[in-house]
């Protein structure tokens, strides 16, 4: 009886999850501009795949994930080491790191945009050093730039995750192995270290995820240009199928990009907890 | 030599705060700023300039911000609603679905929301629903409902079940017991949960970017409008004082969000 009352939310999460996929498998099949609707098979896939432009957002959309989380999380994890221990300053400076986490992806882009325009101060910082530095000319600089932005809005989150990974610890393992002599690099590689292995996989996991669908702020910041040199997967999807209605290989690109991230994700994770899952 | 290691470590600190600062702050200026003075890259304002503020909070941008509190309050109250019943019985009852639903419940937070958006046009076009405020809520509750679920059930398991059971021999309704004891036990649950379920909904652009355009329209899509009119010159000072209104609710939760913020971020698993 009890059991009934989780009737509603299933229903309701099935039907918005399950109607939408629904209609962008059937689109996926179906002659490009939707109407009239013909059944064409795989031909949508078979375009997306000889799209080079798709090849070229998946190939910088994964050098970008991996890039930004081989920095975030030896960053993140280091922060956090350097502030677990309770104090007052410790408190105020941690505070201060989280916040990135808390503001609208469209803003930091906005932030961004605002320091790094031909009149911003990252702009005049390296002129300064006489570096001709400009995201609207160089797809090199806005590269970057994307990937500095990305460390300052989401190491927040490995710190933050991390801390509380730290200060949840139980100080006794610690103490005992100070008492022995132990080495701080000692007691962090046996002590600490394995006992972070769990919420070290999970940031893994979710800032690949994230990083993967990244959008508002390179939306705001540099609109994938110069050129495509920074247009990332979801917004070569989004282009395709809904600002040029091109809804069939649209579609089907939306399909091959989720079967991506669902098939990294999962050998991610097998891989990660060695096949024992998350839970 | 200790010394200068602590000295090192705290000239480090300093450098790090004002990297995570700075941009906020420059924001900040940007928005109290003259044209003239944003031209230019001013990093002090030479006197406060309220013109961006004041245009900031009438027209289509007061609209925008109308309608981002309303879907936020909205999706809140919907969500909580919804997912409240349900975490009680995923944290009374043994499933053996549990691993298969954590499961997926972390594919809805991998799957790009490109996929759906996509789904959601065609679907709310058909229905009415485009560019309605609730269109958007049921929209952001397919983000919503699990992550509040995990996040309820996760402190739910905190309440001894005996509690129930004891309540219900003394001649509790369900519904009683909900209104009387466990709503109250569980206020910092719903509390953390009404936070994560905020922060989705305040600061998701994407979805709404495509499911909207005037009536529903957050402040977040008129952001990216206003940012993305390079034809006639971006009214930087317009989007920053926009961009410093949706920072504030971070702002002033952020010092007590920090201790709950982990548990959010790993749908409660830490």
């Amino acid at each position: 009886m009890q059991k009934s009352l989780i009737i509603p939310a299933a229903l309701l999460v099935l039907i918005v999850a399950l109607l939408p996929t629904m209609a962008v498998v059937n689109y996926s099949f179906q002659t490009p501009y939707g109407e009239p609707n013909e059944f064409v098979g795989f031909d949508n896939y078979r375009k997306i795949l000889h799209d080079s432009r798709w090849w070229d957002a998946f190939k910088r959309n994964l050098i970008f994930s991996i890039i930004v989380i081989l920095i975030e999380i030896p960053l993140g994890l280091g922060l956090a080491l350097l502030l677990y221990k309770k104090g007052k300053i410790n408190g105020v400076i941690s505070t201060v790191i989280v916040l990135p986490v808390l503001l609208p992806w469209v803003t930091v882009g906005l932030m961004w945009r605002l320091m790094c325009r031909s009149a911003g101060p990252i702009t005049t910082f390296f002129n300064f050093f006489n570096f001709d530095y400009n995201i609207f000319l160089s797809s090199t600089h806005a590269f970057w730039t994307i990937v500095l932005m990305d460390v300052w809005h989401w190491t927040s989150i490995v710190f933050i995750v991390l801390l509380a990974g730290l200060v949840g610890m139980r100080r006794a393992p610690i103490l005992a192995a100070k008492t022995e002599g132990a080495s701080r690099w000692r007691i962090f590689r046996y002590i600490q270290l394995p006992a972070l292995k769990f919420p070290l996989i999970f940031l893994i996991l979710i800032r690949f995820m994230d990083s993967f669908k990244i959008y508002d702020e390179v939306n705001i910041l540099t609109a994938g240009g110069p050129g495509l040199s920074t247009e990332f997967l979801t917004m070569y999807v989004k282009r395709l199928a809904l600002d040029q209605w091109i809804l069939g290989p649209g579609a089907a690109a939306s399909l091959f990009y989720l079967f991506t991230v669902l098939v990294v994700c999962i050998s991610l994770m097998l891989v990660l907890t060695k096949g024992e899952g998350l839970i | 030599m200790r010394k200068k290691i602590l000295i090192a470590k705290y000239l480090f600190l300093v450098a790090v705060i004002l990297v995570f600062i700075f941009p906020i702050y420059f924001m900040f200026v940007t928005s109290l700023s003259t044209k003239a003075e944003i031209e230019i890259g001013a990093l002090i304002p030479h006197k406060l300039y309220l013109k961006n503020w004041s245009s900031i909070l009438r027209g289509y941008w007061g609209l925008a911000i109308r309608n981002s509190l309303i879907i936020s309050v909205l999706c809140i109250v919907f969500t909580l609603v919804v997912s409240f019943p349900a975490a009680y019985v995923f944290s009374r009852h043994k499933f053996m679905a549990d691993k298969h639903l954590f499961f997926w419940l972390l594919t809805n937070r991998m799957a790009p929301p490109v996929v759906f958006v996509i789904g959601f046009l065609i679907m709310f076009r058909a229905y009415g629903l485009w560019d309605t405020i609730p269109g958007v809520v049921l929209a952001y509750s397919l983000f919503n409902i699990p992550i509040a679920i995990w996040l309820l059930d996760s402190f739910m398991k905190d309440i001894p079940k005996e509690l129930d059971n004891a309540a219900f021999l003394d001649g509790y309704s369900l519904w009683g017991y909900f209104r009387r004891i466990f709503i109250p036990l569980n206020a910092p649950g719903i509390a953390t949960t009404s936070f994560f379920v905020w922060i989705f909904s305040w600061t998701e652009m994407f979805i709404a970017s495509v499911i909207t355009s005037v009536g529903a329209k957050p402040i977040t899509v008129q952001l990216l409008i206003t940012m993305g009119r390079v034809g006639y010159g971006v009214e930087y000072g317009l989007a920053a004082s926009a961009g410093v209104i949706t920072i504030i609710p971070g702002l002033v939760l952020v010092y007590w969000a920090k201790k709950y913020i982990a548990k959010g971020f790993t749908l409660g698993r830490m």
